[in-house]
């Protein structure tokens, strides 16, 4: 029992001592050092001066013939992709495209999935 | 794997909030109602528990989310802001609904009630009393958030502590005085249509009051455990604007209700 209370004490106190270490470095981190994972990257990017665009998701597209599809990139297998077929279209043609062939668009562009590993 | 695409968009998790917090709702209802005829609270704190209990571990889910998993990015900030702001927006409506009562009833008074306003027999709060002093508190804490604010976004940890700490006592202060007046007041939510619009109306801004200095507290702890930098404070504006929302229905209180109804 003794024991028992001993570790229990001294376990407490030494969890005190890093909570308080915590505690004396109460100032704020540089914003870089706090943001993690996708919020990081993006930070990165702007500060980098790069491409406000770093997903890549509004693609222009190119020639499209089945020969020269315009290449949508992803780090799956398939993917949803929106064609904006002509300049008048006052509507989005959502569809799939999966690795592998090419698919084409009710309106003749055609797309073709390429692999880009994640940022 | 959330990390490991080439996209902006936060693919959330199945989460259980949802349905549990649905289900918390129905047996809180269901039990108020239960209270109301048989005076019996068991089921009404059932839902409560459950409600709260809720609230906690999901808003616990996505501040993981945001500061531990670094999933909201400035595309699903935006979609964040969105939501609070068209929220508010409806909350807007919820008070107009009380005033539309308000004015319905004091503009042409009844016969019933003397003709006039306020109603015969009815012994209003002086509004150069404790509703002054309310409003003064309200407003000092419109500026001590702001002072917080301020603080955050120029990466000084101290004053934006103070700032955030003056604004959560200055909120349970409102509470503490408006819970004084409510027990000394002269008539209830029975005594005429009155009693009946400036306690459903102050009893639901109170009601607000209590949940944005709740709002406060979370975003002080979170300071307090550093979740915070002059880039990353979606969660503390979110409560600054909820505070100032807060804020803005008191003072049309204050001057409808309090004032001009007196
Ligand atoms: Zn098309």
């Amino acid at each position: 029992m003794v024991s028992i209370c001993k570790r229990i004490a001294l376990h407490s106190s030494r969890r005190n001592t890093v909570y308080l270490c915590v505690r004396l470095a109460n100032t704020f981190m540089d914003p870089k050092e706090l943001v993690t994972g996708l919020e990081k990257r993006e930070l990165l990017n702007e500060e980098a001066g790069k491409d406000p665009d770093p997903y890549g998701l509004a693609i222009k597209r190119g020639p499209g013939t089945k020969d020269k599809p315009t290449l949508v990139s992803s780090a799956f297998d398939s993917r949803i992709i929106g064609c904006v077929c002509d300049d008048e279209s006052s509507h989005i043609n959502w569809m799939w495209l999966h690795k592998g062939n090419s698919t084409r668009c009710e309106c003749g562009f055609w797309f073709k999935l390429v692999e880009k590993p994640p940022l | 794997m959330t990390n490991h695409m080439n996209h902006t968009f936060h693919m959330v998790n199945q989460s259980p909030w949802p349905l549990i917090g649905a289900m918390g709702a129905m047996i809180t209802l269901t039990g108020t109602i239960k209270w109301f005829h048989q005076y019996e609270q068991t089921l009404m704190s059932i839902g409560m528990i459950t409600m709260i209990m809720t609230t906690i571990q999901w808003w616990r889910d996505i501040t993981r989310e945001g500061t531990y998993q670094g999933l909201h990015t400035s595309k699903v900030t935006k979609g964040l802001r969105w939501g609070m702001i068209l929220f508010i927006t409806s909350e807007v409506f919820f008070f107009v609904s009380f005033f539309w009562a308000f004015f319905h009833s004091s503009l042409s008074p009844t016969n019933e009630l003397g003709s006039m306003w306020p109603p015969t027999g009815i012994q209003v709060f002086n509004p150069l009393q404790i509703p002054l002093l309310n409003t003064a508190i309200l407003l000092s804490s419109g500026v001590t958030i702001t002072w917080a604010h301020h603080s955050i976004l120029e990466n000084n940890y101290n004053q934006g502590l103070q700032g955030l700490f003056m604004t959560v006592i200055l909120g349970l202060y409102f509470t503490a005085l408006q819970a004084y007046e409510y027990m000394e007041s002269p008539f209830t939510i029975a005594d005429s249509v009155y009693g009946a619009t400036f306690f459903v109306a102050t009893g639901f801004h109170g009601l607000h009051v209590i949940i944005g200095t709740t709002f406060l507290i979370t975003c002080l702890m979170r300071h307090l455990t550093l979740h915070f930098s002059s880039n990353h404070h979606m969660g503390f504006e979110a409560a600054a604007w909820y505070w100032h929302f807060v804020d803005v229905v008191w003072l049309f209180l204050y001057i409808s209700i309090y004032w001009w109804g007196s």
